[in-house]
């Protein structure tokens, strides 16, 4: 089978400025200065500095060394420790190990022990070190905004506190959602204290919806807790479940191993998704319905009449046709789904009503598959959102009746619901504590601001999603005097100042016993990073009767009209937490490619008909609201479906976020949070550039990914072997001397999170350039993720390809260069030598699969101080005019082979892990030595699967591929081009 | 006609075919010499901000290496002391002499020791103390006769030409385990002497490649 791939739009329509993008390596402009900077000055420049350098310290220049006064015990300089803790993310938590380098931690990975991470990481998790070193974080407390210190707070927060000394009338905390026991704990003791004040937890983009569902179905709101590895056949309903969910390391990884194809006689689990915009999670699965979003609870109501017409015992009202569904394609989702009681899964994604989510809790249990495929467990030291008593605070506030208002994190002046006007009614209060790792848009109203700490630097303890706990252990000191939220909750509770070391042990006396050795039983859980046997079973639930009835009610109710706005959080930024955070900025978005930017996204046949192309923008009205942005199309959206991305157009996030993309959180109304389809599109006549990473490097339609169906692989398994005759003139080079260092990417298990390409940021300081320069094609990663489309432009399939340096053992890069500032090492790796480089970018030129990156200007010139503590001190810092790529992360392999070869062993298998290996939820990356046969590099290396890119180049990549398979349902087209849309028969 | 030249200009071109070998030829081989680190970096002694002699403390007085220098088995780099180590004695010896004073202060204030660094590679250059001297490399092949030094200065250029004639051929330089610190050793001259001693080792395998040391 041979789907014809293209990369983009322009591609695909072949237009002239695409090709002529392909034509040239350098894009027009790369190798120019920026502007305002003429020739005629740089020689200035250039000049001045020479003569400056001639008057420096005449044989060489001084360098200091720095040693402690008094040493740490147990560290050894120049020796990495490893400490266990944990990143609570909303009611999710993940299990860390994070490398510290003399007390800087500089690289976070999972821990293996915790079920939460299991030794993976996703792209959040990995850029999260990088907030901790930002230097735009709050530094000081702030006292209607001049500096002041916590003393004064506390000073004050005690006078304060007698103002409400009567049951706390008055008295407000905002904060946000979390799992933490502490936090839970010392909430109780705040609510104890001030019976009468108010606690609200709430945050802009939550799973209350999903909360709201299943109280509706279970009589109290309770967590599910998804185990994809299970499941045979899971149906994701607008449910980003492997990559914008809390957990997708821990389903990414499930889902992998679930379908992870050794031979012929594997089985595969069968994906469905359901879903206006295309997500992750749509573009992996083997079956993928666009629809639009309001068209979505109709839809779950149709499965259900299906469902009970093919025999599942459930109350399903008959439900109309919707036109967008092809009733084969029902019918066979409804058949995979009995096919596989007890081992299938129905996941609705946060933006769903409520009803959905009941509804798919009866469907779920029906379907027999709770306590299988799906627990629901009691939200245990859980503060759960809620939107409702959110909208009663903020109505108090303008009435008011609340005097004083803490916010513990979150930034609701910025993202708040714009129809609460959330702004006009906290200045009313007389009072506004903000706690923020910012000064933010809410800092700049408040009275008193104080600096949250980093979870890196504060003590704390959280609950994963299963229950396990585990607690939050500091590497470094608060680096700005910063309190964590347990800190502050702690003397608004109790009036006392209390450090968090001592408010995390108090809640865990209890948890693990007061005895004689709590100390070391508290401290096998710092070093273990987790209570084993800590998990909170599932309850039995029957869900209760009605709620497939009030789903075929609840779909109807939805809107009509052309055109919705579908608002989703940025998988990147989140809710806009992580706007100042630059890798996430300069991360190219999964789907779209898209850097520093959030574009309206709308289908290709929509922006034709509204007579808008990439790049347009338009005015975007919403009750009464408008904003403009530009748009772009992509493949696979539901027709009138226009998406928006939360969390852009700051104002005051930092220097890295401000002015970032366009604000869309003032056109989100408690009414339409999620969806909103009173909409106006207007051209606003001009344009604004978009920087994509997609069109740079095409590979000019050659055989890049190969994949098949399950059923084309058991006939034919070598489909995707090379067949080439390649021969050699002359005696090609043996490698026989272990190691011999191979990679192998299963593009079967990678689904495109980019988990991998933040992980060797981290590890190798790869360095940040910026819109513009991402704009002329000059982004550094070492390690990009290449998404190719397939099928129909409106409902096309996606694959995804790592493309790290292939370490080719003819590299025609090493051919080239013409100082050998690259040449090929003993172990099989393509070395590249930063202080040979001249920059002649001649080893790019000729390099075929375009991962070579060259350092155009000095991007690292102008990091501020406190940046320069994230940058691994094993790897070089580039400066401008050399060339980097991936190296295998080589500082990792020479430090194995010192710990085996000193510690009198062989390298053995999992010694020496690179950062992308090691970061991969769907553990998609196998590296190792290639002549170790018992590795798993060498089995995937002969596995039947595997192929090189552009083998016929004859380059004898060391990194190669193995073919991804779908895995359709036989009763649908067997090709993975998708159902064709009845509209457009 | 007038001549235009004196006589004594026929010897011009005589001239210039003799500078024009003999002076390329100083040009380079001075810029090959006096730019190499053997001229640069070698006898490269900076002048500490304590006068603490290796001669007097590693030397008459024998202490080892490693007492001070700890994590220089343990880790790719060597550390200096920090002040806590130069106190350790320091508080019960010579405790009020004046060129000891910065010591003091240091350890009263909190404020680190700022010692100027002597043996230095590119920051483009990786080089890991660890791998070497838990290999059977002594303290004296790349640091010279410290004990005999009262401020120290380099005495082994640490080009890469010097590193690398190591690296092809490092058994002549290999010693024993428990001689790294010891500055008079030798190694044995018969073979079989020399064969035991060489015995205990680790496998050595020094990296030739560009990526041994520049990442």
């Amino acid at each position: 089978m041979s789907a014809e791939y293209w990369r983009s739009l322009g591609e695909l329509e072949d237009t002239a400025e695409s090709r002529a993008f392909r034509e040239r390596e350098f894009q027009e402009g790369a190798s120019e200065p920026p502007e305002g900077l003429s020739r005629r000055s740089l020689l200035q420049l250039l000049g001045a500095s020479a003569g400056a350098a001639g008057l420096a310290a005449c044989r060489r220049p001084e360098e200091r060394i720095v040693p402690y006064v008094e040493a740490p015990e147990q560290v050894v300089p120049g020796v990495p420790r490893y400490y266990a803790t944990t990143m609570p993310s909303g009611t999710s938590a993940y299990g860390l190990v994070v490398e510290s380098h003399e007390g800087r931690p500089t690289k976070l990975e999972g821990n293996e022990l915790h079920p939460a991470s299991l030794g993976s990481s996703s792209a959040r998790m990995q850029a999260s070190v990088l907030d901790l070193y930002d230097p735009d974080r709050s530094q000081l407390v702030l006292k209607k905004g001049e500096p002041a210190t916590w003393a004064d707070f506390v000073a004050a927060w005690k006078e304060r506190a007698k103002a409400h000394a009567a049951g706390g009338e008055g008295l407000a905390v905002l904060a946000a959602p979390s799992a933490s026991p502490t936090l839970f704990r010392l909430a109780a003791a705040f609510q104890a204290s001030y019976p009468r004040a108010r606690f609200v937890t709430w945050t802009p983009v939550s799973d209350a919806n999903a909360l709201a569902g299943i109280a509706r179905a279970a009589g109290r709101p309770l967590l599910p807790v998804y185990r994809l590895e299970k499941a045979k056949a899971i149906l994701a309903i607008d449910a980003d479940i492997l990559h914008t969910d809390p957990e997708m390391v821990r389903h990414t990884r499930a889902f992998a191993a679930g379908r992870r194809v050794q031979g012929p006689g594997d089985s595969m689990s069968r994906l469905w998704a359901v879903e206006a915009l295309l997500s992750i999670t749509g573009a992996n699965a083997d079956h993928r319905l666009r629809l639009p979003a309001r068209q979505i609870p109709g839809f779950v109501a149709a499965l259900a009449a299906s469902l009970r017409g093919h025999g599942l015992a459930i109350d399903a009202p008959a439900a109309p046709e919707l036109p967008g569904v092809d009733a084969a394609w029902l019918r066979a989702l409804a058949e995979d789904l009995l096919a596989n009681r007890g081992a299938s899964l129905i996941v609705a994604g946060p933006r769903q009503p409520a009803a959905v989510h009941a509804a798919v809790v009866a469907l779920n249990a029906a379907l027999g598959n709770l306590s299988a495929t799906v627990d629901y467990r009691e939200p245990v030291d859980a503060l759960l959102p809620s939107p409702a008593t959110f909208a009663d605070l903020v109505k108090a506030l303008r009435d008011g009746q609340v005097k004083t208002l803490v916010i513990l994190g979150g930034n609701p002046v910025y993202d708040a619901p714009a129809d609460l006007e959330f702004k006009a009614a906290a200045a009313k209060a007389e009072e506004l504590v903000h706690v923020g790792a910012h000064v933010d848009e809410t800092a700049a109203l408040a009275s008193w601001h104080v600096p949250s700490a980093h979870f890196l630097e504060a003590w704390g303890d959280a609950r994963a999603s299963c229950g396990t706990l585990s607690v939050v252990q500091p590497l470094i000191m608060p680096l700005y005097g910063a309190k964590s939220a347990v800190e502050v909750l702690s003397l608004l509770a109790s009036g006392e100042d209390l450090p968090g070391h001592d408010l995390v042990q108090a809640t865990w006396r209890p948890i693990l016993g007061e005895s004689a050795d709590f100390e070391k039983r508290w401290n096998r859980v710092l070093h273990d990073g987790l209570l084993p046997d800590s998990a909170i079973p599932g309850v039995k639930l029957v869900p209760k009767p009605g709620t497939l009835a009030e789903l075929a009610t609840a779909a109807q109710a939805q809107g009509s009209g052309e055109l919705e706005v579908v608002f989703q959080a940025c998988p990147k930024l989140e809710d806009g937490a992580f706007a100042n955070n630059a890798w996430l900025q300069e991360l190219p978005d999964a789907i779209t490619k898209v850097t520093w930017d959030n574009p309206l996204l709308v289908s290709p046949t929509s922006a034709a008909k509204l007579g808008l192309k990439d790049e347009d923008v338009v005015k975007l009205e919403l009750a009464g609201r408008s904003l403009e942005l530009p748009v772009l199309r992509v493949p696979g959206i539901a027709d009138g479906t226009l998406v928006v991305s939360l969390g852009y157009g700051r104002t005051r996030a930092g220097r890295v976020g401000n002015g970032v993309g366009f604000d869309a959180f003032p056109l989100r109304t408690t009414a339409g949070l999620d969806l909103a389809t009173d909409v106006k599109l207007t051209p606003a006549g001009r344009t604004h550039p978009l920087a994509q990473t997609q069109e740079h490097g095409t590979m000019e339609g050659r055989s890049i990914i190969r994949e098949a169906t399950l059923a084309r692989y058991r006939q034919d398994p070598k489909f995707a072997t090379d067949t080439l005759p390649l021969f050699s003139l002359w005696k090609e080079h043996e490698y026989k001397s272990r190691p011999q260092w191979g990679m192998v990417i299963d593009l079967n298990a990678c689904t495109g999170c980019n988990a991998c390409s933040v992980a060797c940021q981290s590890e190798n300081n790869v360095p940040v350039v910026g819109k513009d320069q991402v704009r002329r094609g000059r982004e550094m990663a070492w390690l990009r993720v290449d998404r190719y489309f397939s099928g129909p432009p409106e409902a096309p399939a996606a694959a995804f390809q790592p493309v790290p340096c292939m370490q080719c053992e003819n590299a025609p890069c090493e051919q080239v260069c013409p100082v050998a500032a690259t040449v090929h090492d003993a172990d099989g790796l393509n070395a590249m030598v930063y202080n040979r480089c001249i920059g002649t970018r001649y080893c790019s030129n000729n390099c075929p699969y375009k991962v070579r990156r060259f350092n155009f200007f000095n991007f690292t010139k102008d990091t501020p101080r406190v940046l320069k503590l994230v940058n691994n001190p094993d790897v070089t810092v580039r400066a401008r005019g050399v060339m980097e790529k991936c190296t295998y992360c080589v500082q990792r392999l020479s430090a194995a082979k010192i710990d085996a070869r000193l510690g009198g062993r062989e390298l053995k298998d999992g010694d020496a892990k690179t950062a992308c290996q090691q970061a991969c939820p769907a553990e998609a990356i196998r590296f190792g030595d290639l002549l170790d046969l018992e590795s798993q590099v060498a089995k995937a290396r002969s596995n039947d699967r595997t192929y090189a890119l552009l083998a016929e180049l004859n380059t004898r990549p060391r990194t190669t591929y193995q073919a991804r398979l779908r895995n359709p349902h036989p009763a649908l087209a067997a090709t993975p081009q998708e159902v064709k849309d009845p509209s457009h028969a | 006609m007038a001549q235009i030249f004196p006589q004594s200009a026929n010897r011009l071109p005589l001239v210039i075919a003799v500078a024009a070998l003999v002076l390329p030829a100083v040009a380079v081989g001075g810029v090959w010499y006096f730019f190499s680190p053997r001229f640069t970096d070698v006898g490269y002694q900076p002048v500490q901000p304590v006068p603490y002699s290796h001669k007097l403390h590693a030397g008459d007085m024998q202490i080892d290496c490693r007492y001070c220098h700890a994590s220089v088995e343990k880790s790719p780099i060597a550390n200096v002391p920090p002040t806590q180590a130069c106190m350790n004695c320091h508080l019960l010896v010579s405790r009020n002499v004046e060129s000891l004073a910065p010591i003091r202060d240091s350890l009263k204030t909190g404020t680190p020791m700022r010692w100027l660094r002597v043996h230095k590679l590119g920051e483009y250059a990786y080089f890991n103390h660890r791998a070497h001297v838990s290999s059977g490399i002594g303290c004296v092949s790349c640091h010279g006769h410290i004990e005999e030094m009262e401020i120290v200065r380099q005495v082994e250029p640490l080009s890469m030409s010097w590193c690398l004639d190591c690296h092809r051929n490092p058994t002549p330089h290999l010693r024993p385990l428990s001689e790294i610190t010891n500055m008079a050793w030798k190694p044995a001259r018969d073979p079989e002497a020399r064969a035991r001693q060489l015995a205990a080792l680790r496998p050595v395998k020094p990296p030739v490649d560009c990526s041994g040391c520049h990442r």
